[in-house]
């Protein structure tokens, strides 16, 4: 047994999957509640306040264009705003790691004999663990913002980049403040901590002979800065001392104040949820207003320095696959709308510094250690943080990358050797045998499908659930849905043979997905019922691996060729770019979204021109033919009744509207309750894997709770998801029977 | 927020009831709004226009006025640049501010679009205020952290 996590700061550096297994344990036991309850209301908020942005998506549009302007300028900005800072009578200094941040800071407040200095919130400064630095030389380093505050007090690692001390209920800053300040002051509510540490605060902040700030953005043409805040401590560090020094990013400068303007409007919204925080203030140090004497230490000159870091940016910057994440601009939209990190905190889900999915790349960059990014795997691909992110960060894409970098950081195991001359495929790339084994899932239930009735009861012999544990990691708690005697591509010959009139128009190509194939092919016998019944042709691909599978696993060269077997299949099979249809939602973000990646610009084009949903094609087809649906499918014949709890697929979500199938559903006559989760925590073969099975069942909790507050509040409800895996998570949550979509549909033929 | 006619008298009354008795008042003299306006409440006892470092450490009210207001976000936009209005919006645990309606806009990004704004001297140091200093680090949202706990907004109308 590894020894119990005593403190967040042991397992902070994520530099091996036994460090994040043990985080994942600590972050379970102790923090989830206060994560849980806190990410998801700022989650709620978030999607309250962009839906009263009536120009949301432009407003994103012109933070990303200038985000790339901006990076792409980066020379020249750092040099002009070097000008406007020594012009506006502040000091500045561009450095190069944080050894030269922290050492220069370290001279200024020496030369101004510096005892005690004030602190804004600062990622930034945690990153070059600028106040370590300074303690060494005797200064007293105090955190004002309250977050920062608790964390300097119980000496932990952020866990959140907008409220780092997300993991904090009131009753943990209670006890912690209680034992830290041993005081017999109240302490009970958030109204007495909060006036403990403000009066505590207030003396820090006037007998302050230095101040330290961040910076949301800066501008070049005037030095001026962006700062964004609610509790007034950052007004206060930038006005009370004489001496104010500020560290920022060398990716937060932008061409001049007017580019300040769609920030101010997109952070706070995405952040907290709010129009704007309390404070937002645009500063141009050193301050023209004068020095109050608050610490009777006679009149003072302002004086200004400003620090611009480059600590790995610069090269980042040059990495053309990871170089997205400096545009972040460290709202947490990503952080609060991920499942995984609603339920385990930057603690598990994070780095010594940095947070989340978007915190992996940021972590190895500014450490030029690529190992401290494990934590990346935690990110499941689910998209749900790329719709939320203002500056649209590909942010899962970010993740495969590591992983697949990280995949590389090891040769090929024996086993993993082994597996592939079993499953017949060269191996084209580093990776674990259990990544191997999910990448090439179609190969394996190839075997399984063929051996079927031998297969399944292979499964269930003692030992077996055993090996593939030890094996592959495949948690041997987890069911695993038996093989099918026949494929779907099998059976579907008869239907289609039978039930094929000529002359109906139009023809659609059904994509034969690997996950329907070998999984569900009654599913996708029902998919070719309902379109014959709409009174569609309909033609089933082949089965080919679209390559979602091996993408998760980061087994990027995998994927690409997979992509590619099957773009060039379908461009052959479907020469007249007839619809291609889908069932399984992973599959259709594979091609919507992945390949944007995988192919030529070309190819994906073409392919996103004729790919849709199948539930959306039906209704978009019935409506061209002002079919009514209830003519086709009779609500009478669905026995449990019309109400239906139905969980929208996470990927489905990052590529279309899955509310186009619950206005589908409600004209045919159901009552739809919709899931508000962003994911169900499988998320393809994540909920498999002995390492995350404790994850994937703390993210379906919620998803379980509300589809029961469903049927307290209205009675007996049928499950209804879309994705192959949210199926089987729901199924195995729920112990009921779940239907997709085309399933539903097909009862009612 | 409460709207207030354009009078020296109104203006005094406001910020008197607003106030609630508490003394002394700290006025950072006003920069966007005549002070014509303030002359009564500046000959007001206890309203103080040049404070000692004592005085920011005690008052309990500060009075600014707005160089701009911002409709949808309802946040005004205090010059902290050159006189004590830095400190008087900030230090007292009530923030009185006087902005004139003629100076509304939408949206936050409407002030860049202002005209003088293409000058980069102009209004070097400015905050949009939208609420009392708040924080829901300590569990619940809880208002009144190191800035004021109240902020109240008179529009000159």
């Amino acid at each position: 047994m590894p020894k119990r996590v005593t403190s967040p700061r042991e397992i902070a550096a994520k530099e091996s999957k036994q460090i994040l297994r043990r985080a994942i344990r600590f972050a379970l036991d102790t923090e989830s509640a206060a994560v849980r309850h806190n990410t998801r209301s700022f989650n709620r908020s978030r999607y309250q306040a962009t839906v009263a942005l009536p120009d949301y998506d432009a407003l994103k549009d012109e933070a990303r264009r200038i985000k790339e302007d901006s990076l792409a300028n980066r020379i020249a900005l750092v040099q002009q705003l070097s000008e406007s800072v020594t012009r506006n009578g502040g000091h500045f200094l561009f450095a190069r790691d944080a050894g030269e941040a922290c050492r220069y800071i370290q001279e200024v407040c020496k030369s101004h004999h510096v005892r005690s200095l004030v602190k804004g919130k600062s990622i930034t400064s945690e990153e070059i663990h600028l106040n370590a630095a300074l303690e060494r030389d005797g200064i007293r380093v105090v955190e004002t913002d309250l977050a920062e505050f608790i964390l300097q007090s119980a000496d932990e690692q952020p866990s959140h980049n907008v409220a780092p001390a997300i993991h904090y209920s009131r009753e943990r800053i209670t006890a912690l403040f209680r034992r830290k300040f041993q005081t017999d002051l109240p302490l009970d509510t958030g109204e007495d901590l909060t006036r403990f540490a403000r009066e505590r605060l207030r003396k820090d902040f006037l007998a302050a002979d230095a101040g330290i700030t961040g910076a949301n953005l800066v501008s070049a043409e005037c030095g001026s800065l962006l700062l964004v805040e609610s509790e007034a401590n950052i007004r206060m560090t930038c006005i009370a001392p004489p001496l104010h020094i500020a560290l920022t990013g060398l990716e937060k400068i932008v061409p001049s104040r007017h580019e300040f303007a769609p920030f101010i409007e997109l952070l706070a919204v995405s952040g907290t949820g709010q129009p704007l925080t309390s404070y937002t203030s645009v500063f141009r140090p050193p301050l023209s207003v004068p020095v109050v004497d608050f610490r009777g230490a006679g009149s003072a000159i302002r004086e200004f320095h400003m620090v611009v870091l480059d600590n790995g940016r610069e090269a980042l910057a040059q990495d053309a696959r990871l170089s997205e994440a400096l545009y972040c601009i460290r709202c947490s939209a990503c952080l609060n709308s991920c499942a995984n990190f609603q339920v385990l905190g930057g603690h598990a889900f994070g780095g010594v510094t940095y947070s989340g999915g978007i915190g992996a790349t940021w972590e190895a960059a500014t450490t030029g250690q690529l190992k401290l990014a494990h934590f990346s795997d935690l990110c499941t691909g689910c998209s749900r943080c790329a719709t939320q992110c203002p500056v649209r960060i590909d942010i899962p894409g970010l993740n495969v990358e590591l992983r697949s970098r990280l995949n590389h950081l090891v040769p090929l195991s024996w086993a993993a050797r082994m597996l592939h001359l079993f499953l017949g495929v060269p191996p084209v790339e580093d990776a674990s045998a259990q990544q191997v084994f999910f990448a090439h899932y179609d190969r394996a239930a190839r075997w399984g499908t063929m051996f079927a009735p031998v297969s399944n009861f292979a499964i269930k012999i003692p030992g077996t659930r055993w090996f593939l544990e030890k094996m592959f990691g495949i948690d041997r708690r987890r069911h695993l849905a038996p093989f099918p005697k026949k494929t779907w591509v099998d059976v579907a010959a008869n239907e289609l043979t039978a039930k094929t009139e000529t002359g109906q128009v139009p023809e659609v190509l059904l994509l034969a997905d690997v996950f329907t194939n070998y999984g569900a092919p009654q599913r996708g016998l029902d998919a070719i019922r309902c379109l014959h019944a709409a009174g569609v042709r309909v033609r089933l691909t082949k089965s080919l691996p679209e390559g979602r599978a091996a993408l998760s696993q980061g087994m990027v060269e995998t994927a690409r060729i997979q992509a590619q077997a099957l773009s060039g299949y379908l461009a052959t099979e479907n020469a007249a770019g007839q619809p291609l249809l889908v069932v399984e939602p992973s599959v259709l973000a594979m091609i919507l979204r992945e390949y944007r990646k995988l192919l030529s610009a070309d190819s994906f084009a073409k392919l996103q021109s004729f790919t849709s949903d199948l539930v959306e094609f039906l209704s978009r087809h019935l409506a061209q033919h002002a079919r009514d649906p209830r003519e086709i499918f009779d609500i009478r014949k669905f026995a449990p009744g019309p109400k239906l709890f139905y969980h929208r697929h996470c990927q489905h979500r990052a590529v279309s509207d899955p509310s186009i199938t619950v206005d589908f559903l409600q004209s045919i006559g159901f009552q739809v309750t919709c899931s508000q989760v962003e994911c169900c925590g499988m998320a393809g073969s994540f909920g498999y894997k002995k390492d995350f099975y404790d994850v994937s069942q703390a993210v379906s909790e919620e998803l379980v709770e509300q589809w029961k507050a469903a049927e307290r509040a209205n009675g007996a409800h049928t499950l209804l998801a879309s994705g192959v895996s949210c199926i089987e998570q729901l199924q195995g949550a729920t112990r009921r029977a779940v239907l997709h979509p085309v399933e539903l549909l097909a009862q009612m033929l | 927020m409460e709207v207030v006619s354009r009078s020296p008298e109104a203006v005094r009354d406001a910020v008197l009831t607003k106030a609630a008795g508490k003394r002394p008042i700290l006025l950072a003299e006003p920069r966007y709004i005549s002070l014509d306006y303030f002359r009564l409440l500046q000959s007001v006892e206890g309203v103080l226009s040049h404070p000692r470092p004592d005085d920011y450490r005690s008052a309990p009210v500060g009075v600014t006025d707005a160089f701009a207001a911002v409709a949808r976000t309802g946040s005004v936009c205090v010059d902290i640049g050159a006189d004590i209005a830095g400190y008087v919006s900030l230090l007292p645990r009530l923030h009185i501010v006087v902005v004139d309606i003629k100076k509304l806009v939408f949206r936050p990004s409407d002030l860049f679009r202002l005209e003088p704004f293409a000058r980069p001297t102009f209004q070097e140091n400015f905050v949009f205020i939208s609420g009392p200093s708040a924080t829901a680090d300590m569990g619940p949202l809880v208002r009144g952290v190191h800035g004021p706990h109240e902020l109240h907004i008179l529009v000159l109308c």
